[in-house]
């Protein structure tokens, strides 16, 4: 039996789509890119452009967490050393304002690792058992050990939401697909800091009608799992 | 070794920390096959125009021959898959055959995307000197299954400059994963194409924003004043 969403294409494309071959990864959902005090906020960016996907996440994850979907999270930020650090990423974030990673903020310093405004926001928290993972870069493969657990679990298809949409989420999206896994961009789920970014964005990504994945909403996954529940 | 001044690209003069040089910079040449400059290769079969490729072929042989010249390090890159298609993802093949261009059939330059045919050959203006590194890449960016990491670190580089296309697809892929491991990039505005303007334009504004999230974005007129 195949089970479509359906979006910029019916994806997945052979419909091959099963709690066990299936993720959702939500990306760096954190204080420091969607909460007052973080890390956007402190470079005056308007917080509801990224704090837009909350919402329809929260729905999204009500529905696929009781069928048994992967629900997996990953956070940006460095060692409290900054000894995974590279120069001119260091050098790039002081030249706003002298506020790098790493400066202290009113929660805590910026993108490292244990701080309070590194934190996943609140209303996302990971439930017990959900993979979280930390990450240096923008893409969620290098430097981690995401593919090995994708590749453990047996997971083929990749629901991909979060934020940055052309930073974050994109590097990670195209890292997936060159690796072979079937990627869904959940359109209503992300968010850019500047709302422009994020439609240039999801129009790219639709070029040849999908050359990185396809695109729905979290109403069109629903969709699905209601109909497979029927 | 000759050192130069940084190039006044935005939204900040590259490199970031001074100098570069032949020690230290490379020229990444992504995908300037038939497949995606010529009528009759990959892109062209999907209907895609393929004249905003052909045009930046002049301009980057210019900075070609320029940096050879200088002796800066030229790296190559090749998508294309084997010609089993052991390396072809399903989905990939899937997507590329809805679009009427499936890849290994048989289109006007051979099989399309598949290594070893005319269409996969990089366009005789940009031909690699002997001795060029050429990577092979199953994928979009050219890190993923290939030893470009390998290639770079073994010579010391730590600068890259990209030109090649398509700007959207395999050049942004490779300089943000280039990016993600510290190496510090510089796209040359004219010397990059993708097959609709303004998605060449957006990736510009994604790449300078944040104060260069991704590197810089600069000019070949650019490279040579600080060349000269």
């Amino acid at each position: 039996m195949t089970s479509h969403v359906s979006g910029l294409y019916p994806w997945p494309y052979d419909g091959d789509l099963r709690p066990d071959n299936t993720a959702l990864i939500i990306i760096d959902m954190q204080i420091d890119f969607c909460g007052e005090g973080g890390w956007v906020h402190s470079r005056g960016v308007e917080l509801q452009n990224t704090r837009r996907a909350i919402k329809p996440l929260q729905t999204l994850l009500g529905a696929l967490r009781p069928v048994g979907y992967t629900i997996i999270h990953t956070r940006e930020g460095h060692r409290p050393d900054l000894s995974d650090l590279p120069a001119n990423k260091l050098w790039r974030s002081e030249r706003l304002n002298g506020q790098g990673i790493g400066a202290h903020g009113p929660l805590g310093r910026y993108l490292i690792r244990g701080e309070p405004n590194w934190d996943i926001i609140p209303e996302l928290v990971p439930a017990p058992g959900e993979v979280v993972i930390d990450k240096p870069g923008k893409g969620a493969f290098m430097g981690t050990d995401l593919e090995t657990v994708l590749r453990t679990r047996g997971i083929r298809n990749l629901m991909v939401a979060g934020v940055t949409t052309d930073c974050c989420v994109q590097s990670t999206l195209r890292d997936a697909n060159d690796r072979g896994f079937e990627c869904l961009l959940l359109e209503d789920c992300c968010g850019a800091a500047d709302h422009s970014n994020h439609e240039a964005q999801i129009e790219m990504f639709g070029l040849s009608n999908g050359l990185y994945g396809s695109i729905a909403t979290s109403d069109d996954v629903i969709a699905t799992l209601a109909g497979a529940a029927a | 070794m000759t050192a130069y001044p940084q190039v006044k690209s935005d939204p900040y003069a590259w490199p970031f920390d001074g100098r570069f040089s032949p020690a230290d910079t490379a020229l990444i040449v992504i995908d300037m096959q038939r497949d995606f400059c010529d009528a009759d290769g990959w892109v062209g079969q999907h209907g895609a125009d393929v004249s905003p490729m052909r045009a930046v072929i002049d301009p980057i042989k210019t900075v070609l021959e320029r940096l050879r010249s200088l002796g800066f390090p030229i790296i190559h890159t090749r998508e294309g898959h084997r010609p089993d298609l052991a390396d072809l993802n399903d989905n990939k093949r899937w997507r590329s055959a809805r679009e009427g261009a499936e890849i290994g059939s048989a289109g006007p330059c051979g099989r399309m995307l598949t290594r070893g045919e005319p269409g996969w050959e990089i366009v005789p203006e940009l031909a690699p000197a002997p001795g060029e590194p050429i990577i092979d890449k199953p994928g979009k960016g050219a890190f993923y299954a290939t030893d470009l990491e390998q290639v770079l670190r073994a010579r010391g580089i730590r600068n890259l400059i990209f030109t090649g296309v398509t700007t959207d697809c395999c050049v942004h892929t490779t300089m943000r994963d280039a990016n993600d491991r510290g190496f510090e990039c510089m796209l040359l505005d004219d010397c990059c194409a993708a097959s609709l303007a303004h998605n060449h334009a957006a990736i510009l504004t994604f790449t300078k924003m944040g104060d260069g999230l991704f590197g810089t974005v600069g000019t070949s007129a650019q490279l040579f004043e600080a060349l000269s």
